[in-house]
């Protein structure tokens, strides 16, 4: 055994059938699992030309070696496809206990194409799999979806991975919500699933997952949990969980506050992970063999929900000018309810505020207003009224109105809670992302704000390209493997090779981990380029490179970018306009 | 009259875990000269349990430890040695992150 199911199930929804393969050992020498099978089954199998809601596309689920073998946070899995926001090849992350499910049912990814004639979903069953029947379960909540699965099977171990009704109604950032409130969340992976007719994906299983050396990897998982347990960040995510982040970010002056206008909230304090673990916070919660456990549950006014995470307690609160933390607990758990990126969902309103503001769009809502963004929440999700625009995401909503530069994002896709005119670093990371505006595909936050695993100054662009390109391909590396991407706080390369190694073993080094993490990030840079992407596409809004901030230490700075770009791609072994060598290509394999 | 001002005072806010053993926000006033690094020996001398959280020794910050100076990492200012002025707020972060 070596740490891999064995298996890839692919789903046909226009024939209704499905097939199972063997996971071909080379998909896993060079792409290892995760996001690294996901980007190259759907490269492989998708045309360049194909509209991401066009049954084309195709929807793959993926896990990493990693994912359910014991090791502490090896939990994730991640979705794969065409994004109806960025038009690009993009992956969504997930955790909570779906990933392991997958590979207890027997199987490595999931490969989705076609388009059902109806509505179905997916029983993966200890190595089986069959398309049933889901005209039942259209326009449920994935909550109800959830319950409605697991009564039908009588079987509350079951796993499900489902969309809401904003993936039914081709919101373009709709997310896939397993076990109810954990989400791949980014790009409008629920979108894909809901052009598809597919409403969940349900697995359930006992197959053994093995390592190939059960005594080294003991031997590594003991080391890796005494680090974990012994970093004085993983302490604090547990007892305060990612919205610990309120206060640091804000006293760094680089919150984003009213659609990015200033980068200072003056009542952050009333929606800090601080303040939420001393009001709403029930206890706290986390994935399948996680030790950190950052997950919050909340209770508000007696209704329970997971979260709200730092990103959007950030953009239901500063980004909307909303102090009121329990109205952002309840706005975060009907994303989850109806499947919508709480993200993209939040930032998209904050952009309706300001044009409201500025006149641009008659509408009454405007920052602060707490009961209006609920409202326009659950419009967006189920596309009523000035919601059906909204939900197309707010590049496309600000270009209606002729004003794109009020679209606080990246490649279409809407900037995370930091403001880059104070991280230069994070700006350039952001900017360059393959999946448009984006924290996770390389947390440069870690050394520039956090100091992890140094301190480096936020305000400096020298030597910055170097750090992006290495926590970039770092992070592909993880992504791949199947673990969280928050155990990189306390682990290094090194760690996750041993990990990889002793799980499957391949020779794999910290140079090989990386080695793979490049290799996937140039696939699917690649890849984008035949979509129409090019430097042109990697860049930020107007306002972060030309408005300098006004508050605090970074008063006077914009996003210098432009300053890191040409050294950026140097670096990568890409020409000026972003294109890999061929010799790089030939260094990667590709 | 000499136009400078022998005491300056400041703001200290405590965020995360510190908050535990020290106020969450206290003025302190201060001899003009004082530095960051006399601030935090005065704050671990004041409340117990503080110095644990903040020091692996006596001159040594903990890794990830965070000191901001008006919004300013102390690193990039001159450490310990950052002077004072009146009207400073200096931010404590005990090691945290999110994403």
């Amino acid at each position: 055994m070596d740490g891999y199911a064995g298996k890839i199930v692919y789903a046909d929804l226009s024939a209704g059938k499905v097939l199972i393969k063997p996971t071909p050992p080379e998909l896993k020498k060079l792409y290892l699992g995760g996001r690294g099978f996901g980007i190259r089954l759907l490269t492989d199998m998708v045309d360049p030309k194909t509209d991401p809601l066009d049954a084309k596309n195709v929807l793959v689920l993926a896990a990493g070696p990693l994912t359910g073998t014991g090791t502490p946070l090896g939990s994730r899995y991640e979705v794969s496809t065409l994004s109806p926001l960025t038009g690009a090849a993009i992956s969504a992350n997930s955790g909570g206990v779906f990933g392991w499910k997958m590979k207890k049912a027997g199987f490595d990814a999931i490969v989705v194409s076609g388009k059902a004639k109806k509505p179905a979903w997916l029983f993966l069953d200890n190595g089986k799999a069959e398309i049933r029947d889901a005209s039942g379960l259209w326009g449920k909540t994935t909550g109800q979806t959830t319950d409605a699965i697991q009564n039908e099977l009588n079987d509350k171990g079951v796993r499900v991975a489902c969309i809401g009704p904003a993936g039914e109604k081709l919101v373009r950032f709709a997310c896939i919500i397993n076990e109810k409130t954990r989400a791949a969340g980014r790009g409008g992976v629920g979108a894909v699933m809901g052009s598809k007719n597919l409403k969940a994906i349900a697995a359930r299983g006992d197959q053994m997952i093995k390592p190939a050396d059960e005594a080294k990897l003991k031997a590594v998982n003991e080391r890796v949990k005494k680090k974990l347990e012994e970093n004085g960040i993983e302490q604090a995510l547990q007892k305060y969980g990612t919205a610990v982040l309120i206060n640091i970010i804000n006293e760094n002056y680089v919150m984003p506050t009213r659609n990015f206008q200033s980068a200072r909230f003056a009542a952050a304090e009333k929606v800090s992970g601080e303040t939420m673990a001393a009001t709403i916070l029930k206890q706290n919660k986390g994935c399948y063999s996680c030790i950190v456990k950052c997950g919050r549950v909340c209770n508000v006014d007696g209704e329970l929900g997971e979260g709200p995470e730092y990103e959007p307690d950030w953009a239901f609160g500063p980004d909307c000018g909303i102090d009121d933390l329990k109205a952002v607990a309840r706005a975060n758990n009907i994303c989850n309810e109806y499947g919508l990126d709480a993200i993209s969902a939040p930032t998209t309103i904050a952009c309706l505020m300001e044009m409201a503001e500025k006149g641009y769009v008659k509408h009454a809502v405007r920052f602060g207003d707490a009961k209006g963004m609920l409202a326009l929440v659950e419009q967006i999700a189920k596309r009523e009224g000035i919601g059906d625009e909204l939900a197309e995401g707010s590049f496309r909503f600000a270009t209606k109105y002729g004003h794109p530069e009020l679209s606080m994002s990246s490649k279409k896709q809407e900037l995370p809670a930091y403001d880059p005119r104070g991280i230069q670093g994070y700006g350039l990371a952001t900017a360059t992302s393959v999946r448009g505006g984006d924290h996770v595909y390389g947390y440069m936050i870690a050394p520039e704000i956090l100091g992890s695993p140094q301190k480096l100054d936020p305000y400096v662009t020298a030597g910055k390209p170097q750090w992006v390109k290495t926590f970039q391909d770092l992070t592909a590396g993880i992504d791949a493997s199947g673990m969280c991407l928050f155990s990189s706080f306390a682990l290094g390369a090194d760690d996750y090779a041993d990990l990889v190694a002793a799980t499957t073993g391949m020779k794999v080094d910290a140079a090989e981990l990386l080695k793979i993490g490049e290799r996937i990030w140039n696939l699917q840079k690649l890849y984008n380029i035949k979509r129409g992407f090019g430097r042109k596409d990697d860049t930020l809004p107007a306002r972060l490179l030309n408005e300098p901030l006004k508050e605090g230490a970074p008063s006077g700075q914009v996003s210098r970018i432009g300053e890191m770009l040409d050294e950026y791609y140097t670096l990568r072994g890409w020409d000026r306009d972003g294109v890999p060598s061929p010799a790089k290509l030939k260094e990667l394999g590709l | 009259m000499t136009g400078a001002k022998d005491h300056v005072t400041v703001t200290v806010r405590a965020f995360a875990t510190l908050r535990e053993v020290m106020d969450r926000e206290l003025r302190c006033e201060y001899p003009s000269g004082v530095t960051v690094g006399t601030l935090l020996r005065d704050l671990v001398q004041k409340y117990n349990g503080l110095g644990a959280l903040l020091f692996s020794d006596p001159e040594t910050l903990r890794d990830y430890v965070n000191i901001l100076v008006n919004g300013r990492n102390m690193e990039f200012l001159a450490g310990l040695s950052t002077p004072l002025a009146d009207g400073d707020t200096i931010a404590l972060f005990p090691p945290a992150a999110g994403g």
